[in-house]
């Protein structure tokens, strides 16, 4: 072997692992026959992120958790705050979620029960287990409503893919979900704008800005991931827990003659 | 947690169900198209297909007959209904058949108890003096297996594995993979079913039912015990399908019994009518028409049914 092709072998053997590197992850993530990322499955957080999105000690109510904010502190303008604390002090009843209610845009990726993603090329369809409900992010292209004031509980999501990552922006929020079980809160001016990346097959980094000038001085972030289940046969299980108030009535009891 | 509010709406629903109510068309207006049952057979199916090989029948669909207020008399409105406008117009012979296609005289064949209970929960329907008087999904409760075929238009979307029903209330994931259905004592509005396609049906197996939801306003129901066999029978034409299910209770009915419910599909190009078909269309400017389906509420709106969430433009 002379000198040179031995420099070559160890230049190749020193650039292999960074040319496999990228390659091989690339093809641990599943993918769609378009070739984008393959999200379907069903996704939940460990995150305590749903008790309260900022650094807390443990409570009556909540486990401690580091928060999931950057830099730990959501940055209220000084009424807004006011108000939070006020949610704060009344959350046991005042938590939309205690009454059922759909969780909103981005609380119901964080909130501790699972939901499921299906795929198309055209768009994802979020079923959360709680509530049922339904979400759909359109990757087909097209546009925000013209109408402006729609207030919908889950926002309007149009997606478009950078690479790998889907890049959500959700406008048309309703300003009464909150965005943990803390008092967080927004109003209908919330604008998210979600960044979902599989980092492999099991795992969604999930990112997300949140801005809103009636309520925060500048847009924040979040980061959670979510986790994959994988128990044999697992699936989701309805939660109408909406109708636990009257579930009572019925059905009519079964008497056999 | 309690919902005071809920019972007062019902009724308050109730009530205004008698004079006119936006979503409640009185018979022989726009929800009733149709008073007849197409024939579709079970065969092969000839049309397109989705990438993982099932029958491509996702869209917007909705039943051709009518709505939720009688089961085996679909376009003879509730009975006892106080207000006159709300009462059949023609004559039992020129309206559709019961949706009860098996036994031949259309009676749902209730043991002589059920039938006593579902003629007192018909007897209370305008005037529901006790608290399971109330239809549930006055209340906001899912449709349920099968009444949500007969309440508002619904999509089907379709994935491998999986066809995904997106109802008025409510929403049902088919399994297509043959996991086994959850244990029994788990039960749910929407029940728990595996499904498999067959030529063009789609044959899905319902167990975990709750029975909670009853089948229409005339009181119909089931226990926690039925099985669902349906079968959802499509048209190589792409444009309909027959729903036939076949319910069996050995608690609350003599025999197994069929129901029959016909949909047609409906297009980007039709406008949206407010029952049957309720899509937007995208804002996809310079581009082929998209059709949206925009989420639906209820409980959060503090009033009964299934809504859109969008509010009408401000003032």
């Amino acid at each position: 072997m002379s000198a040179m092709n031995r420099s070559s072998l160890s230049a190749l053997l020193f650039l292999l692992p960074l040319l496999a590197g990228p390659a091989a992850a690339k093809e641990k993530i599943p993918r769609l026959s378009n070739g984008k990322p393959d999200f379907s499955g069903i996704w939940q957080t460990t995150s305590p992120a749903d008790y309260d999105l900022e650094p807390h000690s443990t409570r009556a109510d909540a486990p401690p958790g580091a928060g999931v904010v950057e830099g730990n502190v959501i940055p209220y303008l000084p009424e807004a705050l006011e108000q939070k604390k006020k949610n704060f002090a009344a959350r046991d009843t005042a938590d939309p979620r205690a009454k059922c209610w759909t969780l909103g845009t981005p609380r119901g990726i964080y909130y501790p029960e699972p939901f499921q993603i299906l795929q198309r090329a055209r768009d994802l369809t979020i079923v959360f287990q709680f509530g049922q409900s339904v979400r759909t992010i359109h990757t087909n292209g097209t546009l925000h409503p013209e109408v402006t004031d729609n207030e919908f509980w889950l926002g309007d999501s149009r997606a478009k893919w950078e690479g790998d990552e889907l890049v959500v922006d959700v406008t048309d929020l309703t300003d009464e979900t909150w965005l943990d079980r803390a008092g967080n809160f927004h109003s209908t001016a919330l604008h998210v704008i979600e960044r979902w990346t599989l980092v492999d097959a099991n795992t969604i980094q999930y990112r997300a800005t949140l801005e809103d000038p009636k309520v925060f001085s500048r847009p924040w972030n979040i980061e959670v991931f979510l986790h994959r289940h994988r128990e044999k046969n697992f699936q989701l299980i309805e939660n109408y827990c909406f109708t636990l108030p009257y579930e009572r009535f019925y059905p009519v009891p079964a008497k056999a003659e | 947690m309690t919902f005071p509010h809920t019972l007062t709406l019902a009724i308050a629903f109730l009530m205004a169900s008698g004079t006119a109510f936006a979503q409640e068309p009185t018979p022989g207006s726009g929800i009733q198209i149709e008073k007849v049952v197409p024939k579709i057979e079970s065969g092969k199916w000839t049309g397109h297909r989705l990438e993982d090989g099932q029958p491509d029948v996702e869209g917007h669909w909705s039943n051709t007959i009518a709505n939720h207020n009688n089961w085996t008399d679909p376009q003879g409105g509730v009975p006892g209904d106080p207000a006159a406008r709300n009462r059949p117009q023609k004559p039992r012979n020129e309206r559709a058949p019961s949706r009860v296609s098996d036994p031949p005289d259309g009676e749902v064949p209730f043991q002589p108890w059920a039938r006593e209970v579902q003629q007192d929960l018909l007897a209370h329907f305008h005037n529901p003096t006790r608290e399971d008087y109330v239809e549930p999904l006055a209340r906001c409760a899912p449709a349920g297996v099968p009444k949500s075929f007969t309440w508002h238009g619904y999509e089907i979307r379709q994935y491998p594995g999986y066809v995904l029903f997106l109802f008025n209330s409510g929403t049902r994931i088919i399994h297509l993979d043959g996991k086994p259905h959850l244990p029994d004592n788990i039960k749910l509005w929407n029940a728990d079913s595996r499904g498999r396609w067959e030529g063009n049906t789609l044959i899905v197996d319902v167990a975990n039912n709750n029975a909670k939801a009853r089948f229409a306003r005339t009181g119909e129901f089931a226990s926690e015990n039925v099985k669902i066999e349906e079968r959802y029978i499509f048209d190589n034409g792409g444009q309909r399908y027959n729903y036939v299910a076949t319910i069996t209770d050995a608690t609350v009915y003599t025999r197994p019994w069929t129901a029959t419910i016909p949909a047609k599909r409906w297009g980007v190009n039709e406008p949206d009518n407010g029952w049957h078909y309720e899509a937007q269309l995208a804002n996809n400017p310079g581009k082929p028409p998209v059709a949206e389906r925009y989420e639906r509420i209820c409980v959060e709106n503090n009033g009964p049914f299934g809504n859109v969430a969008v509010l009408a433009p401000k003032k």
